[in-house]
């Protein structure tokens, strides 16, 4: 069987007819240029992943991944323009790499999906009791036992806190600097909370507001977690890494 | 084991060596020692927030004794010998002046109370104690 190589379309063609041409026409030359044209797109939505500890350029490789795939599942007749296409898939392929590379030592599979439903089950026992729960409730909420438990919330703290979009629980697909990023009344600066500013010095925003909260204002981990919308065990993990990132800063 | 609501508070004793590499096996015991008293999960976890904070500041030392008194509504926990000074620094100063998060102000916030005993020459030992709140 013979086939006809396409003629190669004039520069700058619309991102559509480069989609034909590849997908019609196998034209891998298409897809190149569509993944060059892109490439942008997908270094601005890796810039929002850095200072995690992988570096940007890794970072902006897995997110190229995640853009080849959208060209290549992309279908023409859905009529979506390609960075709407691609942007979902991009962040997601972004978010699956830290969530793989998240678990800084191996945990047993069972473990980790115990703490992942921690997270969730914590939430509703606070609601549901008023108050945070024992270790035996939780063990009761997720039919373990309460060493399963224990060794549950060890688990997580092997998750590495670069990992911070791949949040526990229900929170899966919840990116923190979208919901920390955003304005709160409960964020309003009073000269009380400015007064541990020396020392918070180089922290990023959202973990000096958060031991603002904590060490400044006396709110518990939960009252923080509901002002921030994180959920408190992703709390108490930012707090532990900030004050560590404190100390070493002060040690260095 | 028995109940922990007898008159007399239960021991529960750990020698571990210090390093942050060995505060999970500090956790874990913790953990037990807060599921036996129905410790809440956040106080569990202000409890090992306060003794890694504590074993942090204390400086390079082969290894520490911690020892939990559980009562019916409440935990004490007894950590040392630490060196003093680095801890008579960190506890026994001036209250925390404004600009500080050092351990002073930590503990303040996640311990009911705290307190310093002297050991052997040179030596300190802490004391934290975290209640049992309402059940």
């Amino acid at each position: 069987m013979t086939t006809s190589a396409p003629a190669p379309g004039p520069p700058g063609a619309p991102d559509r007819e480069l989609l034909r041409r590849y997908h019609e026409h196998g034209d891998v030359s298409a897809r190149e240029e569509l993944v060059e044209r892109h490439l942008p797109l997908v270094r601005s939505l890796a810039r929002r992943y850095a200072g995690r500890g992988e570096s940007i350029e890794d970072i902006e490789q897995v997110g190229a991944i995640g853009l080849i795939k959208a060209i290549d599942r992309y279908e023409i007749d859905r009529g979506v323009a390609l960075t709407t296409y691609a942007t979902p898939n991009v962040v997601g392929e972004i978010k699956r790499h830290f969530r793989d590379r998240g678990w800084t030592i191996r945990i047993p599979r069972a473990l980790q999906e115990l703490n992942v439903k921690m997270s969730g089950a914590v939430e509703r026992l606070t609601v549901r009791l008023g108050r945070s729960p024992t270790i035996a409730e939780l063990a009761r909420e997720l039919d373990a036992t309460p060493e399963q438990v224990l060794e549950a919330v060890e688990a997580g703290s092997a998750y590495s806190p670069v990992s911070l979009s791949a949040s526990p629980g229900n929170e899966e697909d919840l990116d923190l600097m979208e919901v920390i990023g955003t304005e709160d009344a409960g964020f309003e600066r009073s000269e009380e909370r400015a007064s541990l500013e020396p020392a918070l010095g180089e922290l990023p925003e959202r973990e000096r507001e958060i031991l603002r909260m904590r060490f400044e204002e006396g709110l518990t981990q939960t009252q923080i977690a509901e002002r921030v919308g994180l959920s408190q065990m992703h709390v108490s993990r930012l707090i532990r890494r900030s004050l560590e990132s404190m100390r070493d800063s002060m040690a260095d | 084991m028995t109940e922990p609501h007898s008159p007399q508070p239960e021991l529960v004793e750990l020698e571990t060596p210090v390093g942050s590499e060995w505060d999970p096996v500090v956790r874990l015991v913790l953990g037990g020692v807060a599921d036996r008293l129905g410790l809440g999960f956040e106080e569990l976890d202000d409890l090992q927030l306060a003794v890694e904070r504590l074993l942090a500041e204390a400086g390079a030392q082969d290894s520490v004794r911690i020892a939990f008194e559980l009562s019916s509504d409440h935990v004490r926990t007894h950590i040392g010998p630490l060196q003093e000074a680095p801890i008579a620094e960190a506890l026994q100063g001036p209250p925390s002046a404004p600009g500080e998060l050092g351990l002073r102000r930590v503990l303040e916030t996640v311990v009911d109370a705290y307190g310093v005993e002297e050991a052997a020459a040179g030596e300190l030992v802490v004391r934290l104690e975290k209640r049992v709140g309402p059940r």
